[in-house]
């Protein structure tokens, strides 16, 4: 049969009724009838018209689009005529789509959206590794970054960069502005080119060029407003900088945000003088055909022979020197690292992305469920129409079909709204995420989220709307017919269905609720950890001078001894001190330090690494309450006129001094400095996290640094104990400042509470997400479990009249319907807590302090929703009691 | 749908589902005809025992054409008007044996339990 249009299928049809008619009319106008009788009874003998042509064209194939519009058609008819019952389903799709679509925009935005760069797969993140120092992803130093760039043979170009910070504009309003100082060829390795002006050239990074920079269109909007810039001069740290261009937004390398970069200044024919000074971070843009495993095995060949290109003798770093041994790339000691760009800038975050996702997935699932038991107990009301319908010949399939296509009106309608909440939920995802997770503001709804939410909602609607289906195939259509007119049999296998369901979600909820009793109890860990000093009604902001204003060492400290003592003299404020470091989480600054009287062991580094330094002024160790556990902390009789002293913390004295007491030992910072004495040992202070083991910390005493260590950092972190807030703080704090420096930008302002929870925010983040998830799993589980005992209560009224009619108390009624919930409720708790000792497994490295099957987390959870399910069917149940057997045996 | 006719009660026919089908194929064995003569045809043979209206006629007429057991054409008839007629394909044919058998296996079995066992009593 040839396909043809329905219009001709319907003009043939139509052409072939009138001919009945007119072949009926004339028989019966031969039989005698007049003409106004034959044409009169041969249209009722025929039928509705109408009727006749709807019926005929159900037959067609090759038909389908009409058939499915008019299957949609009538389903959304039906649905209409419960508007109640619609509204309930579309709301709870809404949340449920919604939810899915939110976390899978963010795995998009995050994971699987491509950096906005061309061809992203041939960026390469490179950093360096120690692996006796436990060092990785450290940064390389620049002779490393020239000969790196010199001698591989598989990258198109290599760039460096470092980020920091610098005080952007003129005096009455500064800026503190995240930038980088960038190689030339960062940006044609990055390979975007700037939206006006130019980058740097080769030229301008050597020593002595002229002062230029390039910043972001942000900056650009935002400290400039977008007037006409390039070739006009900004103030940088207090240094006049020529704009040669301006970068388009989203340019940035690894997330960090920079607004501004100026030229790596470095002199490739004196490269060893920079021997040793990590702090460069590179990226490189792989050669066209070349792939990563190339690249890698170029690295290894580079690697071997490193060493010997740059005149060693090819021994491993331990093996070799002492003082002023020159640092080169080994395979084993000083090994450089290749990671995919995009992959290191998302890090564990996708791991924990993908759980998220896992977790409203359930949210879903449980969504379904409640939605699978509603249209079961709707298909229940409908038997009359529904066996009405097999008796006028719609068969089986069909029925099925209109049940497909009334949940997937609804989950197509939900998915709708769910967009939209979606779009809402987006917004506060990345207000309050935007500091903890990477990409941030990349996340966002676009075609693969749609394609995504389209197929959860067409997959939510078979899913759901096949419970009814499945029904109709349980009780034969006959039954149906019997069933329809006395309501004899509860037909067990229906409310197995049901109880099933509630059980499969209640067992979901238990295992969300779960994990997020995990991760709740992990944070909380986390907030209680010992870091080492005293938090409370501490307030902390960084200062950062501009190097080349204040050249002079000590013009630094003269500065910071002048802050300190003004502000210390504020009212309410008890002490204050200043510190380049700021726990428990800051960067590394790791330096080789000579320890007078350590032994290294076999294979050890002869030159001991210390992992943090931390320059600090004498009042640092009072003002935080750090304990002194060993000799005494800085003090008056210390400052830069007597001898050079240092502290360290517990975990160096452990480390390097044994048993044996450091006090009154020496340390040589650097290598090249004077000798300091130790003249205590201070308490582990946090300082890689509150969740990282404590590394080793040098403390030295910042008024000594000019005199002993020929440099004082310009950026310092002041920190004041203080009976006042913050808030109450800070206009006394702004006029010290700006009265000492107006063009100072005083940033990130916060209380010691305040920067404890910045360095949790992701684990807080992800456990309020999934606590609010699992909080949502509970209120739809528990509304399932109400929803079955009480349709369950409905369909045993005669039974229960019946008991109470032979005596049943109330209270035997009572707990007959309770044992219900309780019974579904100890089945899903059962499962659940298996499911969960399955999952927890999989989120280790989430979990802090606690064990994935954590007995306490799983009882508790297991008590609790105990008690919901108990509490979901008390409602019903009270109702049951109410039953009046009279009416109920009447009813029937 | 198959109608009972205006027969007093005894004469009413309930026809399961599918046996139009077997009507419709066994009396296009006669010969090609078109809608209204297929339900003048059904209605004599059977003497007004059933009647089938055209509700019925036409979506069974192009479910069984769907379904290629019969095959439609248009052409003029003796009266000189345009019909669509239908006649039986080989499909069409293997079908209504089968359907045939079927039915005299029911019929037959239906017989058997008016007949009353040999060794019972009639109450």
């Amino acid at each position: 049969m040839f396909w043809k249009s329905r219009a001709s299928r319907m003009r043939d049809l139509n052409a072939e009724m009138q001919t009945h008619l007119e072949m009926a009319v004339r028989d019966r106008i031969a039989r005698g009838e007049s003409p106004e009788e034959a044409a009169g009874n041969a249209r009722r003998t025929f039928g509705d018209q109408t009727t006749v042509r709807e019926s005929t064209s159900d037959m067609w194939s090759g038909d389908w689009p009409h058939q499915v519009a008019q299957e949609f058609k009538q389903a959304a008819r039906s649905l209409a005529r419960v508007p109640v019952f619609s509204l309930a389903a579309v709301l709870t799709l809404a949340l449920g789509i919604g939810a899915n679509t939110a976390i899978f925009s963010v795995i998009n935005g995050v994971v699987l959206r491509p950096l906005p760069f061309a061809k992203p797969d041939q960026l390469v993140y490179i950093t360096s590794q120690f692996p006796k120092m436990n060092l990785d992803h450290f940064p390389l130093d620049p002779a490393e970054f020239i000969e790196l760039r010199e001698r591989n043979h598989s990258f198109k170009e290599v760039g460096a960069y470092v980020v920091g910070a610098v005080n952007v504009g003129a005096d009455e309003s500064p800026r503190r502005v995240t930038a980088a100082v960038a190689s030339a060829s960062l940006f044609a390795a990055m390979g975007v080119p700037p939206v006006a002006g130019r980058t740097f050239h080769e030229d301008e990074t050597l020593p002595n060029g002229p002062a230029v920079a390039v910043i972001s269109r942000d900056l650009w909007q935002t400290a400039f407003g977008g007037r006409s810039i390039v070739g006009q001069q900004i103030q940088v740290d207090g240094v006049a900088r020529t704009v040669i261009g301006v970068m388009p937004s989203g340019f940035d390398v690894h997330d960090e945000g920079v607004q501004l970069w100026t030229p790596l200044v470095l002199d490739p024919a004196n490269r060893n003088q920079f021997r040793g000074a990590h702090y460069l971070t590179l990226v490189g843009r792989l050669k066209d055909g070349v792939a990563p495993e190339r690249a890698r095995s170029d690295l290894e060949t580079m690697l071997a022979q490193w060493n010997v290109l740059d005149g060693g003798n090819g021994k491993p770093p331990s093996e070799c020197c002492g003082n002023g041994y020159v640092h080169t790339p080994h395979p084993v000691e000083h090994r450089l690292r290749y990671d995919n760009l995009q992959g290191d800038i998302v890090g564990g975050i996708g791991r924990t992305l993908w759980l998220l996702q896992a977790a409203v997935g359930f949210v879903l699932l449980i969504a379904c469920a409640n939605l699978a038991n509603l249209l079961l107990i709707r298909a229940e009301g409908r038997h009359k129409e529904l066996a009405l319908r097999a008796a006028l010949g719609a068969g089986r399939g069909r029925l099925i079909r209109q049940f497909i296509a009334e949940s997937l009106v609804l989950s197509i309608v939900g998915a709708a709204a769910g967009i939209a909440l979606a779009k809402v939920g987006l917004k506060v995802f990345i207000a309050a995420g935007s500091s903890s997770i990477p990409r941030a503001g990349a996340v966002g709804i676009d075609g693969r989220v749609l394609a995504f939410t389209l197929i959860v909602a067409i997959g939510t609607g078979v899913l759901f709307g096949l419970a009814p289906a499945l029904h109709l195939s349980l009780g034969n259509l006959g039954l149906t017919l019997r069933e329809a007119g006395s309501r004899t049999t509860a037909v067990g296998a229906r409310s197995r269905m049901r109880n099933a369901l509630v059980v499969g979600e209640m067992a979901l909820a238990v295992t969300l609720v779960i994990g997020a009793g995990l991760l709740i109890k992990s944070f909380s860990n986390l907030m209680s950890v010992d870091a080492g000093f005293d938090r409370s009604r501490l307030t902390t902001f960084s200062l950062a001078l501009p190097p080349r204003v204040y050249r002079d060492s000590v013009r630094r400290v003269a500065f910071y001894d002048n802050v300190l003592r003004e502000l210390a003299a504020v009212p309410g404020v008890r002490s204050t001190a200043a510190m380049s470091g700021l726990p428990p989480q800051r960067s590394i600054n790791a330096n080789d330090t000579d320890i007078d009287g350590y032994v290294p062991g076999p294979g050890d580094q002869k030159q001991p690494n210390i992992d943090y330094y931390q320059y600090a002024t004498p009042n640092y160790f009072t003002t935080m309450r750090i304990p002194i556990v060993a000799g005494r902390g800085f003090g008056p009789q210390d400052g830069p006129l007597s001898n050079p002293v240092a502290l360290i913390n517990e975990t160096l004295a452990k480390r390097y001094y044994g048993s044996v007491s450091p006090v009154g030992r020496r340390i040589r910072p650097g290598g090249d400095s004077v000798w300091f004495t130790v003249i205590g040992v201070a308490k582990d202070v946090k300082q890689a996290g509150v969740n990282s083991n404590t590394g080793t910390e040098l403390y030295l005493d910042y008024e000594q640094l000019p005199r002993d260590y020929g440099y004082a950092p310009p950026a310092m972190y002041v920190v004041m104990r203080a009976d006042l807030d913050k808030a109450t703080l800070a206009p006394s704090i702004r006029k010290v400042v700006s009265g000492l420096d107006a063009s100072l930008p005083i940033v990130q302002l916060r209380s010691m509470d305040e920067v404890f929870g910045d360095s949790v925010s992701q684990p807080h983040f992800i456990a309020q997400l999934l606590a609010v998830f699992a909080l949502v799993a509970l209120v739809l589980s528990a509304v399932g479990t109400y929803g079955v005992v009480a349709y369950s209560i409905t369909e045993r009224v005669r039974e229960i009249g019946i008991r109470m009619a032979l005596g049943a108390s109330a209270e035997r009624v009572l707990g007959m319907v309770l044992r219900q919930g309780l019974a579904l409720g100890v089945a899903g708790v059962l499962i659940g807590v298996a499911g969960a000792a399955l999952i927890t497994r999989l989120m280790g490295t989430m979990l802090f302090g606690v064990k994935p099957i954590d007995v306490g987390t799983f009882t508790a959870v297991a008590a609790m929703m105990l008690v919901v399910a108990c509490a979901a069917a008390y409602v019903p149940a009270r109702r049951a009691t109410r039953v009046d057997p009279l009416t109920a045996l009447r009813a029937e | 749908m198959i109608k009972r006719n205006e027969k007093p009660p005894l004469a009413r026919i309930e026809l399961l589902q599918g046996t139009l089908d077997l009507i419709v194929l066994q009396t296009l064995r006669w010969g090609p005809r078109h809608g209204y003569g297929l339900v003048q045809m059904i209605d004599a043979t059977t003497r007004g025992v059933l009647q089938v209206d055209a509700g019925a006629i036409y979506p069974a007429l192009h479910r069984l054409e769907r379904q290629k057991l019969i095959k439609a054409e248009w052409t003029v008839s003796e009266n000189k008007q345009r019909v669509r007629i239908y006649r039986l394909t080989a499909p069409g044919r293997t079908r209504l044996a089968a359907e045939r058998s079927r039915w005299e296996q029911m019929s037959t079995a239906i017989a058997e339990l008016f007949v009353p066992p040999t060794d019972a009593e009639e109450v």
